[in-house]
C-alpha cells in the first residue's frame, strides 16, 4: 500500500519529491512538500483513493508557516504527511474543504489561530474565539489582527427569515451537556439549518503547551476529555515516549490498558446515561452512575483521584497497582457483566427508544469518510476502524477483541456498538490481569530532563470518542515548539449540521445525544 | 341559620363549602404526591429520596412550598404582562371546577349533575388556553414550541379520552358519575370494557403531559417548554395544577371503570383515595420509566391507532347493547 501510494504520488508531483519516512518515529509513512497551485490536486488524489484527512495543522516557524495536512486511510495504514509553505507576512492558502468537508471547521480554526486565509472558503469567521480578541493566539509573533480581518471575521449574524426563526440550543441548555451553543434555523419544530458556536470553555491548551515542558503539560491532558482522561494521558506519554525513544516495561504496559479500559467503560456508561436522559428518561442516568462509581472507587486508591486522572507518566506509572485492585476489579467485571441484560431490558429492548433512535442521523460510510469522524460514531456507519488494533500502543497489541460495527448508521447502531464495546472492554481488562507480569512499573532510563530529538510526529490512540491525534513539533528544547491536538469530538460534531437538517428539534437532540461529545474537548 | 340558608339557597351554601373542602383538597394531594413522587423517583432510581426534613422526608412539601413562596417572582422584561399574570391564576380554575362533580363516596359528593362528565371534559379543555397563554405570553420561543405542541397534543388526545368514556355512558345511559358508580355494583365496567379503559389511561397520561407524552415541557429539548419563564409561586401553580390533573385523571378513571367509591368492608372514600393514588402511582412509574415519544410519533399513536380502536369499541359496545 504504501510503495503504491509513493509511486502514484510522486508521477501525480512530478518535479516535487515524496520522502519516506521511518513510522516508528514520525507516525506518518510518506512526507511530501506541495505548492499551493498542487494542493487541490493532492487532495483530490487522496479523495480518489479513499483517504480521509486525520488532520489539518499550521504551525509558525517564524520565517514562514507551515500547513500540515495529514491523510490517512480506513482500510490498510498508510499515513501521509503533505506540507504546504506559506508567506507569514501575506498568508494564503486554497482551501481544499470543497474535497474533504471536515477541512471547513479545521481551516476556520487555523484563520482565527494564525490568520491563515483560505481562499474559496465559504465561511470565514470566528468559530472558538470573539470579536475582543485582536491578536492571533497561536502566533510565535504577537501579530494584530486588522480592521479588514476583524470585519470578515466576525461576519456570522443570524438573519430571520420569513417563515423561520432561530432557536439558541445551548449554551446553557440541558441537552448539550457542557457549553455547546447549536444556533438552529428553524421551520415550524423542522430544522433547517444548524450552526455550532464554539468557544465557550476555550482554554487554549495548545499554546498553554508551548510555555510548559513536557512534564508540566500531563495535567493539562486529562483536563480536555474529562470523562475520558485516562486515553488523553495515554496517548500523551506515549507520544512523547515514542518521540525521546523511553522503553516503557511490560507490567506498566498493562496496567495502562487495564486502566485505560476501565476509564472508557466509564466514559461509555456515562453516555449511556445521558443518552437516556436526552430522550426523555431520567432513570437509567442513576443506574448507570450507580456502576460508574465501582470504577471511580476502584481506580481512586490507584491514581489519587477520581475524575482528572493524572496518572501515567514517561516511561511508566506513577505507582504500582495492588492485590486490592486486582480483586476489586474482578468483582467489577462480574458485576457489570449481569447489569448488561438489565440494560437491554430498561433501553434496548424499549420500544419507544428505539423508534425514537432508528433512521435518525444515518451516516453513510462516505459521509462518514469526507467528514472524518472516528471511533464509535464511525464504526457505527459501518466502518470497522479502531486505533487500538491497527496502531496499537501499550499493550493492545496482545490482547484479543473484536470491533463491532453498525449496518445502518443510525443512532441505534451507535447504541449498539457502544454497548458491545463495552462488552470488548470488560473482556480485554479480563485478559490483562490474567496475563499481568510482575516486575518493574517505571523505566530505569527515563530522562530526568526532556528534551526530544528535533522533528515531527503524528501519534493516534483511540479515545472512547475516537481518532486523538497529537501532533508534536520539537526543536530539542524541554518545552514543545507546537503541539496540536486533533480531538475525535471536534471531527465528531463537524457532521451534525447536515443530519440534523429536515429533522425534528427532538431528533436533533437525539442526533447530538449519539455524537457522544465531551465540551471541554472540543474547545481544547 | 335555617333563614339564612332559605335566603341565600341551601345549594349555594353546599357549593362554597364544597369548593373550600376541594380547595384543601387540592392543596393536600399536591403536596402528597410532591412527596410521594420524589419517594417513588428516589427508589427507582436507586436512592432512597428525601429523608432528612421530618420522618420520611415527609415535611418535605412544605420545605418546598415554603422556598416557592419565599422566592422572588421575577418577570422577564419582554413578556406581554396580562397573558403572563393570568396565565397561571386560569390553569387553576378548571381543575377546581372538575372536582365538584367528583363522588368521593356515596355522600361525599358536592353537586351530582346530571351531565357531570361533560363538565369535567369541557373544563379540563380549558387548561389549554392558559398553556398557550403562558407560552404565547412569555414571548420565548422554547415556551411557544412547548405550548404550540400542547395544543396539539390536547387536540388530539381529548378525542380518544370522550371517545373511550362513551361506551360506559352508552351502558348506563347517564352522563351523572354517581349513577355510573352506582351502576356497577356489581361488575367492574373494567371487566366489561378493558380496551376503553386501556386507551381512557393512555390518553390520560397524554392528557397530563406526563413522560412518555410529556412533549410540551420536554426537559431535554425545550428546557422546561411552556413555563420556562415562570419562577416562585407562579411555577408553584403550575406545578400544583399538574398534580392535580394527574389525580382527576385517575379518579375519573376509578369512577369509570373501576367501580368508584364501592368496596367491600373499608369506607367508600378510603376505596376511592385507594384506587385513585393505585393508578397515580402507574402514571409515576410510567414517568420513572420510559423514554419520551418523538412528536410525530405521539400524533401518530392518537390519530392512527387510539381513534380507530376506540370508535370500534364504541361501534361493538353499541351492536352488543342493541342486541
Amino acid at each position: 500500500m504504501v510503495e503504491r501510494i509513493k509511486a502514484e504520488l510522486g508521477a501525480t508531483l512530478k518535479e516535487t519529491p515524496v520522502g519516506e519516512a521511518d513510522y516508528r518515529e514520525r507516525g506518518y509513512h510518506l512526507f511530501a512538500e506541495v505548492a499551493s497551485a498542487d494542493l487541490l490536486n493532492v487532495a483530490r488524489f487522496f479523495d480518489e483513493r479513499g483517504f480521509y484527512l486525520a488532520a489539518l495543522i499550521c504551525v509558525d516557524y517564524k520565517e514562514y508557516l507551515e500547513l500540515v495536512y495529514i491523510f490517512s486511510n480506513h482500510a490498510s495504514l498508510c499515513k501521509v504527511k503533505i506540507t504546504l509553505k506559506i508567506d507569514p507576512a501575506k498568508p494564503v492558502a486554497p482551501t481544499i474543504s470543497t474535497v474533504f468537508d471536515c477541512a471547513y471547521w479545521h481551516e476556520r480554526e487555523i484563520r482565527e489561530f494564525f490568520g491563515v486565509s483560505f481562499d474559496g472558503h465559504p465561511n470565514m469567521t470566528y468559530l472558538f474565539l470573539h470579536e475582543g480578541i485582536d491578536f492571533y493566539p497561536l502566533r510565535k509573533e504577537k501579530i494584530p489582527v486588522s480592521d479588514e480581518d476583524k470585519k470578515a471575521l466576525g461576519a456570522f449574524r443570524p438573519g430571520e427569515g420569513e417563515d423561520t426563526f432561530f432557536v439558541n440550543l445551548g449554551p446553557q441548555h440541558p441537552s448539550t451537556h457542557g457549553v455547546l451553543r447549536v444556533v438552529l434555523k428553524m421551520d415550524g419544530e423542522y430544522i433547517e439549518d444548524a450552526q455550532p458556536v464554539l468557544g465557550y470553555l476555550h482554554r487554549m491548551h495548545e499554546k498553554m503547551a508551548e510555555n510548559r515542558s513536557y512534564l508540566q503539560f500531563l495535567p493539562n491532558t486529562g483536563r480536555m476529555d474529562y470523562l475520558g482522561p485516562m486515553a488523553f494521558n495515554l496517548g500523551y506519554v506515549t507520544a512523547v515516549e515514542r518521540l525521546c525513544g523511553i522503553p516503557v516495561p511490560d507490567r506498566a504496559n498493562y496496567v495502562r490498558v487495564i486502566l485505560t479500559e476501565l476509564n472508557r467503560l466509564s466514559s461509555h456508561l456515562m453516555w449511556l446515561g445521558a443518552y437516556l436522559a436526552d430522550l426523555g428518561a431520567l432513570t437509567p442516568f442513576l443506574f448507570v452512575f450507580d456502576d460508574r462509581e465501582e470504577i471511580n472507587d476502584i481506580l481512586e486508591p490507584v491514581t489519587g483521584s477520581r475524575l482528572t486522572y493524572c496518572y501515567f507518566r514517561f516511561g511508566g506509572l506513577y505507582n504500582d497497582v495492588d492485590d486490592a485492585f486486582v480483586a476489586g476489579t474482578r468483582a467489577f467485571i462480574e458485576r457489570l457483566r449481569s447489569r448488561f441484560s438489565l440494560y437491554e431490558k430498561l433501553v434496548g429492548g424499549n420500544v419507544i427508544f428505539t423508534n425514537r433512535t432508528r433512521g435518525i442521523g444515518v451516516i453513510t460510510k462516505e459521509r462518514a469518510r469526507k467528514q472524518a469522524v472516528s471511533g464509535p460514531v464511525l464504526r457505527g456507519a459501518g466502518i470497522p476502524m479502531d486505533i487500538r488494533k491497527s496502531e496499537p500502543c501499550a499493550a493492545y497489541g496482545e490482547m484479543d477483541f473484536d470491533v463491532p460495527v453498525g449496518t445502518r448508521g443510525d443512532a441505534l447502531d451507535m447504541y449498539q456498538v457502544r454497548i458491545r464495546e463495552m462488552e470488548n472492554a470488560l473482556n480485554i481488562i479480563e485478559q490483562a490481569l490474567a496475563r499481568l507480569p510482575e516486575g518493574p512499573i517505571m523505566t530505569e532510563k527515563a530522562p530526568r530532563k526532556l528534551k526530544p530529538p528535533k522533528g515531527d510526529l503524528y501519534h493516534t490512540v483511540e479515545t472512547p470518542r475516537g481518532e486523538l491525534g497529537i501532533y508534536i513539533v520539537s526543536d530539542e528544547s524541554d518545552k514543545p515548539y507546537r503541539m496540536k491536538w486533533r480531538v475525535p469530538s471536534f471531527s465528531n460534531l463537524m457532521i451534525f449540521p447536515e443530519l440534523a437538517k429536515g429533522n425534528l428539534l427532538a431528533d436533533a437532540v437525539a442526533i447530538l445525544g449519539s455524537l457522544d461529545l465531551v465540551i471541554p474537548e472540543i474547545d481544547r | 341559620m335555617e333563614q339564612i340558608g332559605n335566603m341565600i339557597g341551601w345549594e349555594t351554601v353546599k357549593m362554597v363549602v364544597g369548593l373550600v373542602g376541594v380547595l384543601v383538597f387540592v392543596v393536600l394531594n399536591a403536596l402528597i404526591l410532591t412527596w410521594a413522587e420524589r419517594k417513588v423517583a428516589g427508589h427507582m432510581q436507586r436512592r432512597i429520596g428525601p429523608k432528612e426534613v421530618g420522618p420520611y422526608g415527609l415535611i418535605q412539601p412544605i420545605a418546598d412550598a415554603l422556598k416557592l413562596l419565599g422566592k422572588e417572582i421575577l418577570t422577564p422584561r419582554e413578556v406581554d404582562k396580562p397573558l403572563y399574570y393570568l396565565a397561571p391564576m386560569i390553569i387553576f380554575v378548571p381543575v377546581l371546577v372538575s372536582f365538584v362533580v367528583i363522588p368521593f363516596d356515596a355522600s361525599l359528593q358536592v353537586m351530582d349533575i346530571n351531565v357531570g362528565i361533560l363538565v369535567i371534559l369541557a373544563f379540563s379543555s380549558l387548561s389549554v388556553f392558559s398553556i398557550l397563554m403562558a407560552g404565547w405570553g412569555s414571548n420565548n420561543k422554547y415556551a411557544l414550541i412547548g405550548a404550540i405542541r400542547s395544543i396539539a397534543q390536547n387536540i388530539a388526545y381529548e378525542i380518544p379520552l370522550l371517545l373511550a368514556l362513551l361506551p360506559i355512558i352508552m351502558m348506563t345511559n347517564s352522563f351523572s358519575l354517581k349513577s355510573i358508580v352506582e351502576a356497577q355494583h356489581g361488575l367492574w365496567f373494567v371487566v366489561y370494557q378493558p380496551f376503553a379503559f386501556l386507551i381512557y389511561f393512555i390518553a390520560g397520561v397524554a392528557e397530563t403531559n406526563r413522560t412518555p407524552f410529556d412533549l410540551p415541557e420536554a426537559e431535554s429539548e425545550l428546557v422546561a417548554g411552556y413555563h420556562t419563564e415562570y419562577s416562585g409561586m407562579r411555577f408553584a401553580l403550575f406545578f400544583l395544577a399538574e398534580y392535580t390533573n394527574i389525580f382527576i385523571v385517575s379518579a375519573i378513571a376509578v369512577t369509570f371503570f373501576l367501580g368508584g367509591y364501592q368496596g367491600p368492608f373499608l369506607p367508600g372514600i378510603i376505596w376511592f383515595l385507594l384506587k385513585s393514588y393505585l393508578l397515580v402511582f402507574v402514571i409515576m412509574w410510567l414517568r420513572w420509566t420510559y423514554p419520551r415519544v418523538r412528536f410525530d410519533q405521539l400524533l401518530n399513536i392518537s390519530w392512527k391507532a387510539l381513534i380507530p380502536l376506540s370508535f370500534i369499541n364504541l361501534l361493538i359496545t353499541g351492536g352488543l347493547l342493541k342486541l
